[in-house]
């Protein structure tokens, strides 16, 4: 029971806080009235992890040897853009947010903001989501008292996932306005370095980037299998013996990504896509 | 934002593509059975890329993990599939049934 607890724990615990911190910004911008795109979302993504896990099993060939991957490779590098730019458009309206309330609610839904909120969840759960299905599928098949127990910690797991996601949530209410924005953006930033890192990673484990001796070795201090681990991972892609190219991309996405978001602002840096009169931000 | 996605996809096939040219890499079969690996060490040619064949012959999924290695793949009851490994420098390369950690273990020898 323990064991499945801390799988399934593990790898739910991005996806909560993704869906925490989406929750958490229609809530600080005013939209509580439009929670269902998370929802949706989040639900859609369980959907898609439920078609994944049972496709898997159907699959066979190529399909199976390397679909899976490129899905998985695909779907890291598609969250990484969507956190950037979600990032970015917070810093672009960070000031519009703080005006009224029907502004604010005008102003995301004119720059369709509020199905991209929607699309993070998604990733965020279809991400980890099949492999989770199956391991809990796998645990069901077994009819033993082992497996009964295995289910409970696994669902268990998830539980707890979702609690740190909405004690993050609860969390994000208590700051102001300027630190919340701070916070989130912060957040966002390491978490899309490591998802960014992560599916670099995935693509030299596939011998699509070349791989390199790991630059450093704290796997005698934390593990990639530990439960701290496994949380930094989540959440700051943390890895035990990162390769060359894993630390390249990550610093190179902080200082990208890092400058769009926190550095100078300037009108030059800034296009200007369609939008109604309602902005009035950046 | 859609070409964006598209893009990305279009570039993501591409390198799968590229991947798939020139297989005639060295295959080394490996079973999952009674949540176990057989052999549960794998040896190969340092140097050079290879194929690993996995079957999984128990009634549940597991997950094939190298952390080491960034291999994360998923093996369906009672199938089997191949996992392409870059080439190696000596040395050993430990790996795991996720699904079943406690006894589904074994390492990869490069030498």
């Amino acid at each position: 029971m323990g064991a499945t607890f801390v799988v399934t724990l593990r790898e739910a615990f991005e996806a909560a806080l993704l869906l925490g911190l989406m929750y958490a910004y229609l809530d600080r911008v005013g939209a509580r009235a439009h929670y269902g795109w998370v929802t949706a979302g989040g639900a859609l993504g369980l959907v898609a992890s439920l078609i994944a896990g049972v496709g898997v099993s159907f699959a066979s060939g190529p399909l199976l040897d390397l679909g899976p991957d490129l899905v998985a490779a695909a779907v890291m590098f598609v969250a990484v853009a969507l956190l950037t730019w979600h990032g970015w458009w917070m810093r672009q309206h960070a000031r519009a947010l703080q005006s009224d309330l029907q502004r604010r609610i005008d102003d995301a839904r004119a720059t369709q903001r509020l199905w991209i909120v929607g699309l993070v969840a998604f990733t965020g759960v279809f991400r980890e989501g099949a492999e989770t299905v199956l391991f809990l599928w796998g645990l069901m098949s077994q009819t033993n008292v082992t497996g009964a127990s295995g289910v409970a910690g696994g669902v268990l797991g998830i539980l707890v996932a979702a609690g740190l996601g909405w004690a993050m949530f609860r969390g994000g209410r208590q700051l102001s306005s300027r630190g919340f924005f701070t916070t989130t953006s912060v957040l966002l930033l390491v978490v899309a370095a490591g998802l960014f890192s992560s599916g670099i990673g995935r693509l030299i484990g596939l011998g699509m980037l070349p791989a390199s001796a790991p630059l450093w070795d704290t796997s005698w201090v934390l593990g990639d299998d530990s439960l701290v681990g496994g949380f930094l991972s989540g959440l700051v892609g943390y890895r035990a013996r990162p390769g060359a190219l894993e630390v390249l991309g990550y610093v190179a996405y902080l200082v990208v990504a890092g400058w769009l978001l926190f550095g100078p602002r300037s009108r030059v840096t800034v296009p200007a896509p369609v939008r109604s009169g309602a902005d009035v931000g950046a | 934002m859609t070409r964006w996605l598209v893009a990305a996809l279009v570039a993501v096939t591409a390198l799968g593509a590229t991947a798939r040219v020139g297989d005639a890499a060295q295959e080394v079969a490996v079973t999952i059975e009674n949540n176990r690996f057989a052999p549960d060490e794998i040896k190969v040619k340092a140097g050079e890329p290879f194929v690993l064949v996995v079957t999984n012959k128990d009634k549940g999924p597991e997950e094939f993990e190298s952390k080491e290695l960034r291999i994360e793949k998923v093996v369906p009851a009672g199938k089997t599939l191949k996992i392409r490994v870059r080439a190696l420098k000596p040395g050993t390369y430990p790996f795991v049934g996720e699904y079943h950690e406690a006894t589904a273990k074994g390492r990869i020898v490069a030498e």
